[in-house]
């Protein structure tokens, strides 16, 4: 009888479109996602084949969890549809087995949710024939990953999803109580995921994901690209256990929905119907009332409208359980974001919750408008309402209008929330600078009436759409194709991209300052736009009986007179003078350019002149004197340069290449030189020497760069000039020479555009390469410049780099002059804003943070860091050459901090805002402070050639720098949690690399994850393993050679090779492990125990294995015998509080077998032995480096 | 179908209660002239209908399916005709929509409800919807109203809670709140217990007689108890219009009866017109009509309304089968 059950179950569904329908769903979804790079579903694609079995695994992971609301449906109509049709009178009197209409149906509908899912697996073998992708991103069939995702993903989640729901609606006989589970299960998924920002919850993480993704990922962590290409995620270890865990659950869960499903009719929990009462005595009059239809009555009928509308929605369950999964999933968001990195919080600042309010509420949000829009519009016809109503003398606008403010007031509720649950979360963090105006203006203005045009939109297409799913598939379609049409036809302007407003960051600093000129046209234009929206809605709003389109159509003609007609034909009259006025402003006062645009002139910069100009000799700076005026109310500049140029190169030079900023106008003056050729779209003039260029020859150049805003933009394209808070940097001069900066570099758009593929993006690594060690790897950048500065502004402060020599103020105007002490790189940023200054001073070096007054909390911090840098730099590098080292705070229009000569400017969105919380948490913010403030040693002293390896020298010395100056201050543990994050982020990183993972000794300067998280890890290392003295004299031996010494510069060998200098033979294979080759370890506890002896201390006996893997660029591994020093250790268990226990034991020891074992005593009772205790080795898994010992 | 008590309540209920003021003095009529309506999918629902309708009540009688709905709702201004011309004394019915809502009462045939809102706040916001701004005098409309269709006690609860004839009670008080000059009630009584049904029609005989009640039923006793003027129509055509008393007499001495058993209707039926069967303690009652004595043991009968309602419609069945 199961088999009947079990075959009706299948055939009832495979008999409807359903099923069909989701399987073309996925399939589309799976299909756009690998073939093209528009479509993103599940993550993006990196340097793996598209169909790698990764991707596919991938995909399983991903649609397995999106398709929980199909499963959804399939469940609830195997449990419930007896119900909903009343046939399980007629059934359940019939002699039937409860076992086996339960499981017969369970399982039935079970295996139906499986075939939708098979779509990933045709999506991925169908998107090599319909993409347009060349063969070489595709691989071969990998059909056993086809396998494995079914089986590690598809198939248990369809068991857990459907047994969880089909318990939930036995248990509750409601329908929408299923897809509200189907809610939570997804809500579920996304707390875990939130969970997992923290390294130290991730196995917590993988197993509480009902979906099994997060466990997924974990495995696929540290995959690099070729594990991707070849390697599959069977059933095993976390994935295994969740799988498992999760099969168990729902098999339990099922068994009890089992035991409490009766066949019985159950008692209706409904009360009791009104009973009627017997008597009649109907007497009283019914009174004499005044009609009225003017105005006001009009606006009480709407108010009613609303009231009704608004009442109905949320009195509903629906609504009440939505609203509390968005407020759950909002306050997920808000209490365990991770916005500044390793495990850091920001302190929650508005702009940050603002941020993630909108990350996880307005995908909700928009769920919720199109849902009950729809409903709004259908809710008197579903009901059959329709004629009592329509039938009143109710003007159609007040019906429409009213359904409109109804909705307009259920998004305010959706939003308030969002908002309340901000400022709870702050309160409750002890923060207490609200910014309730900053919610209001984004959330409440801004973000609202882009919902409203979205809620307008969607209440149209339901008016015009002749049923409901027709009015929510109208919606999806036009919402769809609104946000990627334009794009694809090259429509940039946002007049036409519906509700599109321009960018805009608030900050702090300049609050909307920059965006409002823009921001207020276009929401007028949105607005008047939605009127006639509006208007159109309530002229053709079925008012009866009548569908026809050409009796709407007509009816409607019929209608548009009066006030209507005139209203509109006003409203129609300024929308086009709105328009009008926005396109005169963006596209006829500015230049509005298409992406391809600006593709195609960087393609011809390249095409054009590369060969021809790319090792042209040219000029260099060797003296500025900068007099630039700000002017921030009208958020102008003119930077004007007075500058020495000479030629030191070995030959005439007859060209000057000169690249004007963009944007921006320029006017150059040459001496002995003329304009030879203009090319504007470029921004690219060339200068004809004349006599030329003599080499040794020292000429003059003046320049004015200036900026003055022309109306709006379509979005910003310059946000370095602003009322408060400018930050540029001298790259707005005219830079020399071709700058291979400016090419295209995404691997796609070159092939486009007929451009041969990157091979290295620098020059590759030749110490004999002279013509390149004479520049840096920073473009243009090249000598120890003298540069003078006088800077005004209307600000309190202008800054420029260097001692301040003057400051006076002048027809209301504050002038700043300054001097470099010292001649430094000719890369330098000035800033103007409203400053609080907090100042220190270290053996004659004044320090000072410029901070905006509202963030106080890490000035003193930032101070503490300069001088600690300071103070340990110059004992072990040699001296600090300025007379200041600066901290400014510039808007968070960029997040980063970078390090200019003697100054650092350092975002309002990272340092300033960061949380130092809790004890054992890594101070961010002075680490970062640390690091720029050794870039003053590291790139401002000691430059890298233009040459792969250079940013060894900066960025990896950096990094050292900063490490040493850390574990001074917060001691050992602190820096292993610190490298622990570097580690597993330079790990994750490898399987995303888009060209080819590099070792150090070659690092390219776009490959963070190298010379930052790899650099430390390897350079700590060294450390750990021939002593910091060693590593800081060589060190300084680069500073005393190289250090603002003329060119040839250094290269990563100089570095590499001092290093193998110090180093002692035994362990000179460190140099070339961690410097020249990629390696890698998967070194693990096999066992571990202890015994109590009896003088009371503990013999431990530890079981090791070792494995050492050379990875190529690809990151395919080959292992290699080991022969190498590791340490192995144990810990004492941590006291309370304490992330780590104290060291027992720690011994270095030559490895060279495989599996290893070994026997110490130790004093205390130990919790955790191992090897590689303070995994210092790069490890593919360090989490099993340590064990806890089992006593014998 | 035999007389039973309760279709007699008339008498106690009229004259009781004058509703209006202002028209009261007024002669009016709806006069509709050559209705013609045809649906997109080929059905003529009205087929030049052309009829004029008094004040007091009205009964319109026809099939399921016969273009009753489509002639009330035009009247209620939710459908539109493809041609033809509506007239309330001066008003254009058609073109002044907005008029016309003003002074109409509806209820449709079928209608339902928001799922939380109560019969209170539902009956206050149409009668805002209808004109009555002052907070006060709605109030005591209001409350008036479900005195009188006797809701008063379940005012606060949803309607979605309520029985079929409460519910049906509802839709009687939303129609009528407006101190309508134009009331069309379709098929108002089906659902309701005997009882309620006797409440509605006192309630309707009250309220129409001063002004327009069009009734739409198929329930031909109904038109009987209630309306001194009648039309019949089917298939979108007007197969009669006058009073009950003229239609029954226009069939006076035509109508015969006879009770048979079952397996004689074959026989009886290809040998006579038979305008009606019905059962009758379980046997076949048989009406036909016959201009002589038809034999055959039928005794003559005194026509009534159901027997005109079943020649007209079987009349015209005949016709286009012919």
């Amino acid at each position: 009888m199961f088999g009947a059950f079990f075959r009706f179950e299948l055939n009832y569904w495979l008999r409807s479109m359903m099923v069909y329908v989701f399987l073309v769903i996925i399939t589309a979804l799976v299909t756009g996602a690998v073939a093209s790079d528009n479509v993103q579903v599940g993550g993006s694609l990196d340097n793996s084949n598209r169909n790698s079995p990764y991707t596919i695994q991938m995909m399983y992971v991903a649609m397995s969890t999106i398709s929980v609301i199909m499963t959804a449906a399939f469940a609830n109509g195997a449990a419930a549809r007896d119900f909903t049709y009343n046939t399980h009178q007629l059934l359940f009197t019939k002699p039937i087995s409860k076992f086996a209409f339960v499981m017969g149906r369970f399982w039935g509908s079970v295996l139906v949710a499986m075939v939708p899912l098979l779509g990933v697996s045709l999506g991925v073998l169908l998107a090599p024939r319909v993409s347009f992708i060349g063969a070489e991103e595709w691989g071969p069939v990998f059909w056993s990953a086809h396998f494995w995702g079914f089986v590690t993903a598809a198939a248990p989640n369809a068991i857990i999803m459907t047994a969880l729901i089909f318990a939930v609606v036995i248990f509750t006989r409601s329908t929408i109580a299923a897809f509200i589970a189907a809610i939570v299960l997804i809500v579920g998924g996304s707390i875990a995921q939130a969970l997992v920002s923290n390294l130290d919850n991730q196995t917590l993480a993988a197993l509480v994901d009902p979906f099994g993704s997060m466990a997924i990922s974990d495995a696929v962590r540290y995959w690099t690209v070729d594990d991707r290409n070849t390697r599959v995620i069977t059933l095993s270890g976390l994935v295994l256990a969740n799988r498992v865990l999760w099969l168990a659950i729902s098999m339990g869960v099922l068994g009890l929905s089992y035991w409490r499903f009766s066949f019985a009719e159950r008692k209706t929990s409904r009360h009791a119907r009104p009973t009627e009462e017997a008597s009649v005595k109907a007497t009283r009059k019914i009174p004499k009332v005044g009609y009225q239809h003017g105005s006001g009555a009009r606006f009480q009928q709407f108010a009613s409208q609303v009231k009704v509308d608004f009442f109905e929605t949320i009195k509903s369950n629906v609504f009440i359980l939505l609203s509390l999964v968005t407020l759950i999933n909002v306050s997920v968001a808000l209490l365990f974001s991770d916005a500044v990195g390793f495990g850091l919080g920001a302190l929650p600042v508005t702009y940050n919750m603002i941020d993630l309010i909108r990350g996880s509420m307005y995908a909700f949000l928009l769920g919720i408008i199109a849902f009950y829009t729809g409903v709004m519009v259908w809710k008197e016809r579903e009901a059959k309402l329709d004629e009592v109503l329509d039938a009143l003398p109710q003007a159609t606008w007040t019906i429409f209008l009213g359904k409109f403010i109804a909705m307009t007031l259920i998004v305010m509720i959706i939003l308030t929330i969002g908002i309340l649950a901000g400022v709870v979360v702050q309160a409750s963090e002890g923060y207490t600078r609200f910014q309730l105006g900053l919610y209001v203006t984004e959330i409440l203005g801004l973000d609202l009436l882009n919902l409203l045009m979205l809620v307008l939109l969607s209440m149209a297409a339901h008016i015009v759409a002749p049923n409901k799913y027709l009015g929510y598939f109208l919606f999806v379609i036009f919402v769809v194709c609104n946000a990627f049409i334009w794009s694809a036809l090259e429509v940039s302007t946002r007049l036409v991209r519906y509700g599109s407003l321009p960018d805009y960051t608030y900050s702090d600093m300049f609050g909307f300052a920059p965006f409002v000129s823009g921001l207020l046209p276009f929401a007028i234009y949105w607005m008047l736009f939605s009127v006639l929206l509006g208007i159109a809605c309530i002229l053709v709003w079925q008012r009866g009986k009548e569908r026809t389109v050409k009796r709407r159509l007509s009816f409607a003609i019929r209608q548009f007179r009066g006030p209507i007609a005139v209203t509109a034909g006003c409203v129609f009259a300024l929308w086009i003078a709105a328009g009008s006025w926005i396109y005169y402003n963006t596209i006829i006062r500015n230049e509005l350019f298409t992406a391809s645009e600006v593709e195609l002139r960087q393609a011809s910069y390249e095409k054009d002149f590369k060969v021809i100009h790319e090792g042209m000799s040219q000029p260099n700076v060797i003296s500025v004197k900068y007099n630039i005026d700000i002017f921030p109310e009208r958020r102008a500049i003119e930077f004007a340069g007075d500058q020495k140029i000479i030629n030191r190169s070995k030959e005439p030079i007859e060209l000057l290449l000169l690249n004007f900023a963009d944007g921006y106008k320029t006017e150059v003056e040459v001496e002995n030189a003329t304009l030879k050729e203009a090319h504007e779209d470029q921004d690219y003039y060339i200068y004809e020497f004349n006599p030329a260029m003599q080499p040794g020859e020292e000429l003059g150049m003046k320049y004015t760069v200036s900026y003055e805003p022309k109306g709006f933009e379509n979005s910003n394209t310059q946000l370095s000039i602003v009322q408060n808070g400018s930050f540029f940097n001298n790259m707005l001069a005219p830079q020399i020479g071709y700058q291979a900066g400016k090419e295209l570099t995404n691997k796609g758009d070159r092939k486009t555009y007929g451009l041969p593929e990157t091979e290295n993006l620098m020059p590759s690594l030749d110490p004999a390469d002279i013509d390149n060690r004479r520049k840096s790897y920073i473009p243009g950048i090249n000598e120890w410049v003298e540069v003078e500065t006088v800077i005004s502004t209307t600000n309190d402060y202008a800054i420029a780099p260097g001692s301040l020599v003057r400051s006076w103020e002048e027809d209301g105007r504050r002038y700043f002059h300054y001097k470099v002490d010292h001649p430094s790189l000719n890369f330098y940023s000035f800033i103007s804003a409203d400053y609080e200054v907090a100042v220190n001073e270290w053996n004659g070096v004044d320090l000072e943070v410029y901070y905006h007054p509202d963030h106080v909390w890490n000035v003193d911090n930032m101070l503490r860091s300069m001088r600690d840098s300071l103070e340990y730099y110059s004992e072990n590098f040699g001296p600090y050459k300025h007379k200041q080292a600066r901290i400014i705070e510039f808007p968070r229009i960029a997040t980063f901090a970078q390090a200019f000569p003697g100054t650092m400017p350092y975002s309002e969105g990272i340092g300033f805002i960061a949380d130092l919380g809790e004890e054992d948490d890594i101070d961010m913010v002075y680490y970062v402070v640390a690091h720029e403030m050794a870039h003053q040693w590291w790139a401002h002293q000691v430059i890298g050639a233009n040459m792969q390896g250079s940013t060894l020298l900066s960025e990896t010395l950096a990094q050292y720098s900063a490490l040493m100056v850390m574990e001074k201050t917060f001691g050992r543990d602190i820096m292993r949690k610190f490298l622990q994050y570097e580690m597993d982020s330079y790990l994750r990183a490898r399987g995303s690399e888009r060209l080819k993972e590099r070792p150090l000794l070659t690092v390219e300067s776009s490959q963070g994850y190298i010379h930052y998280r790899k650099g430390s890890c390897a350079m700590y290392y060294m450390k750990e393993m021939i002593g910091e003295d060693k590593i800081n004299g060589v060190l300084k031996g680069l500073v005393d050679r190289f250090g603002y010494k003329e060119t040839p510069y250094p290269t990563s060998l100089d570095l590499v090779n001092g290093l193998r200098e110090v180093t002692p033979d035994d362990l000179k294979y460190l140099v070339n492990d961690l410097f020249e080759e990629i390696t890698l370890f998967a070194n693990r506890t096999k066992s571990a125990s202890y015994e109590e002896l009896a003088n009371g201390k503990y013999k431990i006996r530890l079981e090791i294995e070792c494995k050492k893997f050379r990875a190529d660029e690809k990151g395919k591994e080959t292992e290699v015998p080991v022969n190498d020093w590791i340490e192995i250790g144990a810990f004492a268990e941590p006291e309370s509080g304490r992330r780590y226990g104290e060291t027992l034991h720690r011994e270095r020891m030559k490895i060279t077998n495989e599996e290893s074992s070994f026997e110490f005593i130790v004093d205390e009772r130990p919790a955790k032995v191992g090897v590689d205790p303070f995994a210092l080795l790069i490890d593919r898994m360090p989490k099993d480096n340590m064990k806890k010992p089992s006593k014998f | 179908m035999t007389c039973t008590t309760y279709l007699c309540p008339l008498q106690r209920a009229r004259g009781a209660i004058a509703l209006s003021s202002k028209w009261q003095e007024t002669p009016m009529q709806l006069v509709i002239e050559n209705l013609t309506k045809t649906y997109p999918n080929g059905v003529r629902a009205l087929d030049n209908v052309s009829m004029t309708i008094p004040k007091g009540m009205y009964g319109l009688l026809g099939p399921n399916g016969a273009g009753k709905s489509t002639l009330m709702r035009t009247l209620a201004t939710l459908q539109e005709p493809d041609s033809g011309r509506v007239h309330l004394d001066a008003l254009d019915v058609l073109g002044d929509r907005e008029a016309v809502r003003r002074i109409l009462g509806y209820l449709p045939q079928e209608f339902g409800v928001y799922p939380k809102t109560s019969a209170r706040a539902m009956l206050d916001h149409i009668a805002i919807l209808k004109g009555v701004t002052n907070r006060g005098e709605r109030k005591e409309l209001v409350g008036a109203m479900l005195e009188r269709v006797n809701l008063t006690q379940h005012a606060r609860k949803a309607i979605s809670s309520f029985s079929g004839g409460m519910k049906q009670r509802f839709g009687i008080a939303q129609a009528l709140i407006g101190d309508p000059k134009l009331l069309i009630v379709d098929e108002p009584t089906a659902g309701l217990d005997p009882g309620e049904r006797n409440r509605f029609y006192n309630l309707l005989a009250e309220v129409g007689e001063n002004v327009i009640v069009i009734l739409s039923t198929h329930i031909v006793q109904d038109v009987k108890e209630l309306c001194t003027q009648m039309a019949i129509i089917n298939l979108g055509k007007l197969l009669f219009a006058g009073t009950p008393v003229d239609a029954e007499s226009e069939l006076a001495g035509q109508i015969w009866q006879k009770s048979v058993s079952k397996d004689e209707l074959g026989e009886i039926e290809a040998r006579h017109p038979i305008i009606s069967t019905k059962l009758v303690a379980g046997r076949p009652l048989i009406h036909i009509r016959s201009e002589e004595d038809p034999g055959d043991g039928f005794t003559p009968v005194e026509p009534d309304l159901e027997d005109v309602f079943f020649t007209q419609i079987n009349a015209r069945q005949n016709a286009l089968s012919a």
